[in-house]
């Protein structure tokens, strides 16, 4: 069995954690790095790039390439037409269906590009353990974290990405509960605790009690549709209209550069001025901007155009409190989330909001995936000292009769949670009843999220009425629904066919998956090639380093024999030009086979070497 | 969502799948194996908690059981077992956690003990409208009045008449319903502890204490409708105020 992570897929970033010793650690790579940007480019050869290489990427082939995915995730193209406006990559979908990003000339769903995310983080795990000596260094298991405000088919969307990645996704659990497991590993006594988390795409509050480590949440509110990205547009929309007025050349048109461009200049500033009183903006020259764009920006300025933001996470924050029945006195700690957190106007409309300072000691950026690694560490080991109980975020209803909704579960209800609802039949022998299934807290159907529709068939047939047909809904921990459904008179248990409305089939994700080890043995096989073509590469330096020497005929003479001088130029001539190949075989076979030329010559060198420094020579010189 | 025939069953003792052993309903693990049981149809929220069927519940005490169930029960620790108690377990804990929910609140308690005890539901289905279209007799002469204050409101309203001084009357035509509504709180509490010191008594006293309970809710969900009604018209008085939730809506879960 193969170990298991924690994995906070963000909107802007994502990374992954585990338990080591009893302790939640990030993983980093070898720069020290965690974050790995939540960006997926498509090279012209079709190969997936994630990451910073990815990210890099961004300007360079921005139509190519596709960022913040989350937001996408487990909606239809009706829900994001808005979002698709500024973004450079081609969105497209059936209305009701899953939403289809177009890259090069290939389409993705959000699961599978959140899934090239997934499988990077997965491959970075491996080669920590595998760096670490672990014999057993194979990641197939993962904790996911998800908005606590996303619905059922977010949920699902983001559970279909792990699949697509080769993952068994332990658990999904909710971003804003991840954290306070993180914060509540050394305090075990009681209190009540609200996690504030803006993140890149989305806002969380979550109202928790904890008590003899069991993690008790609340209620939960919030908005999947608020968070950096929306003040990065905001600054976007300034920098555009600038450059507009100041008719600086640009034509109307803005290219994916340009608006990448200006995208990075506005993030940069945003950063600074989290820091500083004024930042400045400064956009590239570009050929729609030949004489580049800057312009400064002032901490008032910036927090007058970001305040209406911010404040649209006020009100979630008091209708959590409200269900949770508390004033915002009655919470001990407050737990800020998220990198948007760093900045100083959202500390301090949280503070006032609740009447004291907020903690961040964990890096906000972390304590979600060291939080995932915990509960992932609970699942798997079967430790008992800590629970989290979790709250479904929306109601789950039905369509009834008109158009309205019938609540079944009703929102800030524990998970998992179970309802059920009788149905009977309209007309004599009726052998066929249609059910919709909602989430949300409105009064009619048409303003609830729509899950699935589906019909109960195999009804026997009896006169009108008379059928009871019981359809039971189960939310499972993750905060995802089944439905089951018997006709109690009979025992017969009936046939339920369903279309989800924006999620993908079973039979799709499997043939994702399917793809997605096409596309890792293709990946694969680049990966291995960079390696091959490295490591020739420093065989090639280090030989041509050694013919370079000014002595290296003195050296040389009296130990090497003319013959072999000449075979270590053919083998370096050979494997240079292999490398242009591509071939990764004959990349090898010639590096194997340079090597093997130069053995005695590297021998040596390498006993002057030596010689030279035990006489007092410095090896550098060497 | 994923979706599944139902697991059609009728058992009126549990069964331990994993040995054999039967069980009686309330328990919830094996005496002979014990692995965690499925859950059977025929237990109950109180008999679930270990508790009598009481409406005076000690809210520190059904939390602290809460916990120690859920650590029994939670799926989490459940993981790497067998399907048939991996399913025991995520059953249980959705039936812990509804049980839970339904008893912390009082008024959800009444409304659980009277569907136990075979009555219809006190509570309108929908939460809605529904529930004002019977006026309860004991209300009629404030409803009357409430009503005809109303309507009066609503004209001069209509017609450009100052808002404080509707606001004056509006509120005084609140007073009264709010009394009737504080009078039913303590009615309430009355009746249960009178439940609650006749468990032993003749079924008959007991089915008046029900009725008496079942008439008390429904009266009271018809004055929680009427405040709504209020609060509506109150907001109406002022459009810059989104209305305010009423006091106690169907919701029960919202008061802890």
């Amino acid at each position: 069995m193969g170990k298991a992570i924690g994995v906070d897929l963000g909107t802007t970033n994502s990374l992954a954690a585990y338990v080591k010793n009893g302790v939640p650690v990030v993983i980093r790579d070898e720069s020290g790095d965690a974050l790995v940007p939540s960006i997926v480019s498509v090279g012209d050869d079709g190969t997936i790039f994630v990451g910073r290489e990815a990210q890099r990427r961004l300007l360079t082939a921005p139509s190519r390439s596709v960022y913040s995915v989350k937001r996408f995730m487990g909606r239809g193209i009706d829900d994001v037409t808005e979002d698709a406006r500024l973004f450079p990559f081609r969105v497209s979908g059936e209305p009701g269906g899953v939403v289809r990003i177009g890259l090069g000339g290939q389409e993705f769903t959000p699961p599978e590009i959140s899934g090239f995310v997934l499988r990077e983080l997965k491959r970075r795990a491996e080669e920590h353990f595998r760096a670490q000596g672990e014999f057993d260094f194979e990641v197939d298991r993962a904790v996911i974290t998800v908005p606590a405000y996303f619905n059922d088919a977010q949920r699902t969307a983001t559970r279909d990405a792990g699949r697509v990645a080769g993952l068994e996704v332990l658990r999904i659990i909710n971003e804003p509960t991840a954290a306070s497991l993180a914060y509540g590993l050394d305090k075990r006594d009681r209190g009540t605790i609200a996690v504030y988390d803006l993140g890149g795409g989305t806002f969380d509050i979550s109202i928790l009690r904890v008590e003899d480590g069991v993690f008790q949440v609340l209620a939960t509110n919030g908005d999947t549709h608020l968070g950096g990205d929306d003040i990065d547009r905001l600054l976007m929309e300034m920098v555009i209209a600038d450059v507009g007025r100041a008719g600086s050349g640009v034509s109307t048109e803005l290219t994916p550069e340009l608006v990448q461009g200006i995208r990075k200049a506005v993030i940069q500033a945003k950063w600074d001025i989290s820091e500083d009183q004024d930042a400045e903006i400064r956009v590239e020259a570009a050929p729609q901007l030949p004489t580049g764009y800057h312009r400064r920006i002032t901490r008032a300025e910036f927090e007058r155009l970001i305040a209406p933001l911010v404040d649209r996470t006020l009100e979630p924050c008091r209708q959590a409190l409200a269900d949770a029945s508390l004033e915002p006195g009655d919470v001990n700690e407050v737990v800020l989330v998220g990198g948007s957190t760093r900045i100083p106007l959202v500390r301090a409309r949280v503070a006032a909001l609740f009447g004291r300072t907020p903690h961040s000691e964990i890096n906000p950026d972390e304590v979600v995936a060291l939080g995932a690694a915990v509960q992932a560490d609970i699942l798997v080991s079967g430790r008992r000292e800590m629970l989290l109980l979790d709250v479904t975020p929306l109601s789950l209803g039905i369509e009834t009769m008109g158009g309205a909704t019938s609540k079944i579960i009703l929102r800030n209800s524990t998970i998992p949670a179970s309802g059920r609802e009788m149905f009977t039949t309209a007309v004599d022998n009726q052998t066929a009843v249609d059910v919709h299934v909602l989430q949300g807290e409105r009064e009619l159907a048409d303003d609830c999220r729509s899950l699935a529709r589906f019909k109960l068939r195999g009804i026997p047939p009896m006169p009108a009425g008379l059928p009871r047909i019981e359809v039971r809904f189960q939310i499972d921990a993750n905060g995802i629904l089944s439905v089951s459904a018997g006709e109690l008179r009979t025992g017969i248990a009936q046939a339920i066919e369903v279309k989800p409305s924006y999620g993908l089939t079973d039979g799709e994700v499997e043939r994702m998956l399917i793809e997605s080890f096409e596309h890792a043995e293709a990946d694969f096989d680049a990966r291995l090639l960079i390696e091959a073509r490295n490591e020739a590469e420093s065989v090639i330096l280090a030989t041509e380093k050694s013919l370079r020497r000014p002595d290296f005929s003195e050296v040389t003479a009296s130990v090497l024999d003319p013959g072999e001088t000449k075979r270590i130029a053919e083998a370096l001539a050979e494997l240079k030009s292999s490398m242009e190949s591509g071939d990764r075989e004959r990349i090898q076979r010639q590096t194997h086979a340079l090597n093997h030329a130069t053995q005695h010559l590297a021998e040596v060198v390498m006993n002057r070497s030596v010689r030279e420094a035990l006489t007092g020579r410095n090896v550098k010189d060497v | 969502m994923t979706l599944k025939p139902i697991p059609v069953r009728s058992e009126s003792t549990l069964e331990c799948r994993s040995c054999g052993a039967g069980a009686p309903v309330d328990e919830h693990f094996c005496s002979q194996c014990s692995r965690i049981l499925a859950l059977g149809r025929h237990g109950d929220f109180f008999t679930f908690f270990g508790l009598p069927r009481r409406l005076t519940v000690d809210a520190r005490d059904l939390e602290r059981r809460f916990r120690e169930l859920s650590r029994k029960f939670h799926p989490d620790f459940f993981y790497n077992a067998a399907a048939s108690e991996r399913l025991a377990s995520l059953e249980r804990s959705s039936y812990l956690n509804d049980a839970y929910r339904v008893l912390r609140n009082s008024v959800s308690r009444i409304e659980y003990l009277l569907s136990l005890e075979g009555f219809s539901p006190a509570t309108p289905e929908t939460g809605g409208v529904a529930g004002a279209s019977r006026v309860p007799p004991s209300l009629l002469e404030e409803v009357f009045a409430l009503n005809e204050e109303l309507d009066e409101i609503r004209e001069l309203r209509e017609s450009g008449f100052d808002a404080a001084q509707l606001r004056v009357r509006l509120d005084a035509a609140r007073t009264p319903i709010d009394r009737r509504r504080e009078a039913h709180e303590r009615e309430l509490e009355t009746l249960s502890a009178r439940w609650d010191a006749q468990v032993e008594a003749p079924a008959a006293e007991r089915r008046a204490i029900l009725e008496a309970l079942r008439a008390c809710l429904l009266e009271r969900h018809y004055i929680i409708n009427l405040l709504a009604t209020i609060e509506r018209e109150a907001a109406s008085l002022d459009p810059a105020l989104s209305p305010a939730p009423p006091p106690g809506d169907a919701e029960p879960s919202a008061h802890g």
